[in-house]
């Protein structure tokens, strides 16, 4: 991993680099999460670009991504670790010969029970241990940008659960003790908001909304995932998409929305929008039939605004 | 000094009802130390992000953080205020016998003697200031510390003197130094804002909890505190419903699970509870009086949306109807003018409403169903219709009813809760918004016990 960011500016030039276009503020937040170790919350609308950035993160510091989608009923066996306990019986089965000669001298139950405490510590080792994402980042050799994706979808004890991990880089299993991170990680945690997070876990992260984009933004990120758009249906593109986000919808169009849009067009050949094209692909951008419903009304005093502009 | 300044923007921030936790300000500290103050915008950037975790806050962050470092954005980009005008220039007085100090200040221009205005201010603690009469004593103290004080004694002298050109020049100094006093209240009059206003906001929301409805017309902050009281109570009730989810083990899929461990139960399950879904019917009376208090209950439940996610709602006044879709759609106080127009008239007839309410839902009410309604049963002397209210009481599960007056007089004149009482599994008085969250509170522990 990268050790030294040298400045903000450093930041945005390199996500701009591979591809990844954002504004100062974003830049900024992962500058200050780096710096001062701290996990940065990232919430926002669906489609903004919440999980790229992690991964864009990742890139820039030349550090593994390690991911951990949330879902309700997440648990810590899924999100921290798990023993094999297949692996565990199968062991058991295969020795027992093994083990039957082992406590054959002991003369009474006591001392059977005392040597197989002995060997108790052997089957919870870590042969028998199946890290899942949070151990593997704790135990990385190199450091590592972790990911907690959509935490807003995980249960609330799963979140009291994360804040040892959040504050500290540490975390108590019964049975091996407390594990510290050999480096510390890089966290993002993801939120649509789906339900209010914790204040607890708030505190423990610095906080950064990415909102839909500005149309000069979007026009960046556009024009850099899908350079082969030409520079006026970018443009036309990008001003009805703000339109529409300006609309009452249940699903407002995200970014990668616009840009699957301008994929499209670009498969189709246009050079510019036209009324009949763009009812044809408006299921591209809208997810939902009533908005699709409201976006076709809008269509001709959208373009006629267009021809007068 | 730095470190001094951001703690008293970090109380500014509490006051404004933001809340920040002592480390979140250290960490800001830090952040700050790392970024520095210029550019200004990542300045404001890096406060936000480590100090502002929820969106919501944003606004008022920007609000506090314009109005805090109002001098240093004058310092920084020379921008000055457009309210009193810039300072006039007096480097070019004549200073010849006046003392140093003055001299000096004469001399700075009208940028550095902001800057100066700001290093003096910078040594005060304005968060001692609570109260509006003590700005006039704050910007005193402010002008004091800039060094005025020789100024004040300069002008004494001069206007002393019988030489008709010092007689001159103390009045050109008077107005000169009246600017500065000028530009230095405004300074305190936005610390004042900032810091007083937390220590009479906190009092004003104390006494707007307690007071009657129909006195809360007169606080505009009123429509923000109840959707306050809303979230807080609705955030309590979320996690509750999430704990007194699990259920008992469930021993089939424990037995399933455990064939793959050798019949070993490795893993157990468990069940969940679950949950019925209430209904929850509201029916206000929107006449006279008791309006307020149907007002602020219907917001107050409708802020609830998460945890309460069936709410139909009705009015009566002389009319009866569903005003369900009004409160969803519309602000309230839109909402409520809305209602009124519909079913306002002289002369409440409860045994009119129980009888519509029926018609209009009897049907659906059944054991997951609470009714609630809001009035004072003052019913005109028409019949009380109260075999309508037993019916409903029988099918629902509960029927609660909120009276705004005082329990001594529910039954004095033409009231008679005495009749309705019987059928209610409980009456309470509802007369501010202490008794309105209280017995939503009570109303969300019913719903969830319950099942």
């Amino acid at each position: 991993m990268k050790t030294r960011i040298d400045s903000v500016d450093d930041v945005i030039a390199s996500f701009a680099r591979q591809g990844y276009i954002c504004d100062q503020r974003t830049a900024l937040a992962v500058y200050l999460a780096a710096q001062l170790q701290k996990p940065i919350l990232v919430e926002g609308p669906p489609g903004v670009g919440k999980t790229e950035l992690a991964k864009s993160a990742a890139a820039f510091l030349e550090a593994p991504l390690i991911r951990l989608q949330c879902y309700e009923g997440l648990d810590e066996s899924r999100a921290l670790y798990e023993w094999k306990y297949g692996k565990q019986l199968l062991y058991t089965q295969l020795l027992r010969d093994k083990l039957s000669s082992l406590l054959s001298d002991t003369e009474n139950l006591e001392q059977g029970m005392a040597r197989l405490g002995d060997l108790g510590d052997a089957f919870y080792s870590d042969t028998f241990l199946e890290p899942r994402p949070l151990l593997r980042a704790l135990r990385a050799e190199e450091p590592v940008v972790l990911l907690i994706d959509e935490i807003d979808k995980a249960d609330q004890e799963f979140e009291a659960f994360l804040l040892e991990l959040l504050s500290d880089f540490q975390i108590s299993i019964p049975e091996l003790g407390t594990v510290r991170a050999r480096h510390r990680p890089l966290v993002f945690l993801t939120s649509n908001d789906q339900r209010e997070l914790s204040d607890a876990l708030k505190r423990r992260c610095l906080h950064l909304y990415i909102p839909y984009p500005e149309p000069d933004l979007e026009r960046r990120i556009v024009a850099e995932r899908v350079p082969e758009l030409g520079d006026r249906l970018r443009e036309q593109l990008v001003s009805f998409i703000q339109h529409l986000r300006e609309q009452d919808m249940k699903k407002l169009p995200a970014i990668s929305e616009t840009l699957d849009w301008a994929r499209a067009l670009v498969l189709l050949h246009a050079d510019s929008l036209e009324p009949e094209l763009v009812e044809q692909t408006l299921t591209l951008i809208l997810k939902n039939e009533q908005d699709v419903t409201l976006a076709r009304g809008l269509l001709p005093h959208w373009f006629s605004k267009q021809r007068a502009g | 000094m730095a470190d001094r300044r951001l703690h008293e923007f970090v109380r500014a921030l509490r006051g404004a009802q933001i809340r920040i936790s002592p480390v979140e300000a250290e960490e800001a500290l830090r952040a700050a130390a790392l970024i520095g103050y210029h550019p200004r915008e990542q300045f404001r950037e890096t406060l936000a992000q480590t100090l502002v975790k929820a969106q919501v806050d944003r606004a008022r962050f920007d609000q506090c953080f314009d109005d805090f470092f109002h001098f240093e954005s004058i310092a920084a980009d020379g921008d000055e205020d457009a309210e009193v005008g810039a300072l006039p220039d007096t480097t070019d007085m004549d200073t010849g016998d006046l003392s140093e100090t003055t001299a000096n200040l004469l001399a700075q221009s009208p940028e550095q003697l902001t800057q100066s205005l700001a290093e003096a201010a910078a040594q005060q603690d304005f968060t001692a200031m609570q109260v509006i009469t003590q700005q006039g004593l704050f910007a005193r103290q402010l002008v004091m510390n800039m060094g005025m004080g020789a100024v004040d004694d300069d002008i004494l002298r001069l206007a002393a003197s019988p030489r008709r050109r010092d007689q001159n020049r103390a009045e050109q100094l008077r107005d000169w130094r009246q600017q500065v006093r000028e530009r230095a209240s405004q300074y305190v009059r936005r610390q004042f804002e900032l810091h007083g206003r937390a220590h009479g906001r906190a009092l004003r929301e104390h006494t707007m909890r307690a007071a009657p409805f129909r006195e809360l017309r007169e606080y505009h902050q009123i429509q923000d505190l109840v959707r306050r009281m809303a979230r807080r109570l609705a955030a309590l009730h979320q996690r509750r419903q999430k704990r007194a989810k699990r259920g008992a083990m469930d021993a089939r899929r424990t037995l399933v699970s455990s064939l793959r461990y050798n019949a070993v139960p490795v893993q157990l399950h468990w069940r969940e509870r679950r949950k019925l879904k209430s209904k929850v019917y509201v029916i206000c009376d929107v006449s006279g009086s008791v309006r307020e208090a149907a007002r602020f209950l219907l917001q107050f439940l409708y802020a609830m949306n998460d945890v309460l996610p069936q709410v139909r709602s009705f009015a009566f006044a002389a009319r009866f109807d569903e005003v369900t879709d009004d409160f969803r759609q519309y602000h309230p106080e839109v909402a409520v003018g809305r209602i009124l127009d519909r079913v306002s008239g002289s002369g409440t007839d409860y045994g009119y409403m129980f009888e519509s309410f029926q018609e209009a839902c009897g049907r659906e009410i059944d054991r997951r169903s609470t009714v609630i309604i809001l009035g004072d049963a003052r019913n005109n002397d028409l019949p009380a219709g109260e075999e309508h209210l037993a019916e409903i009481s029988r099918r629902a599960r509960q029927v609660f009813w909120l009276n705004p007056e005082h329990p001594s007089r529910w039954n004095s004149g033409d009231a008679i809760m005495a009749k309705y009482e019987p059928y209610c599994r409980a009456a309470r008085r509802c007369s501010s918004l202490n008794d309105l969250s209280r017995f939503v509170d009570y109303l969300l522990r019913a719903l969830n016990n319950a099942q």
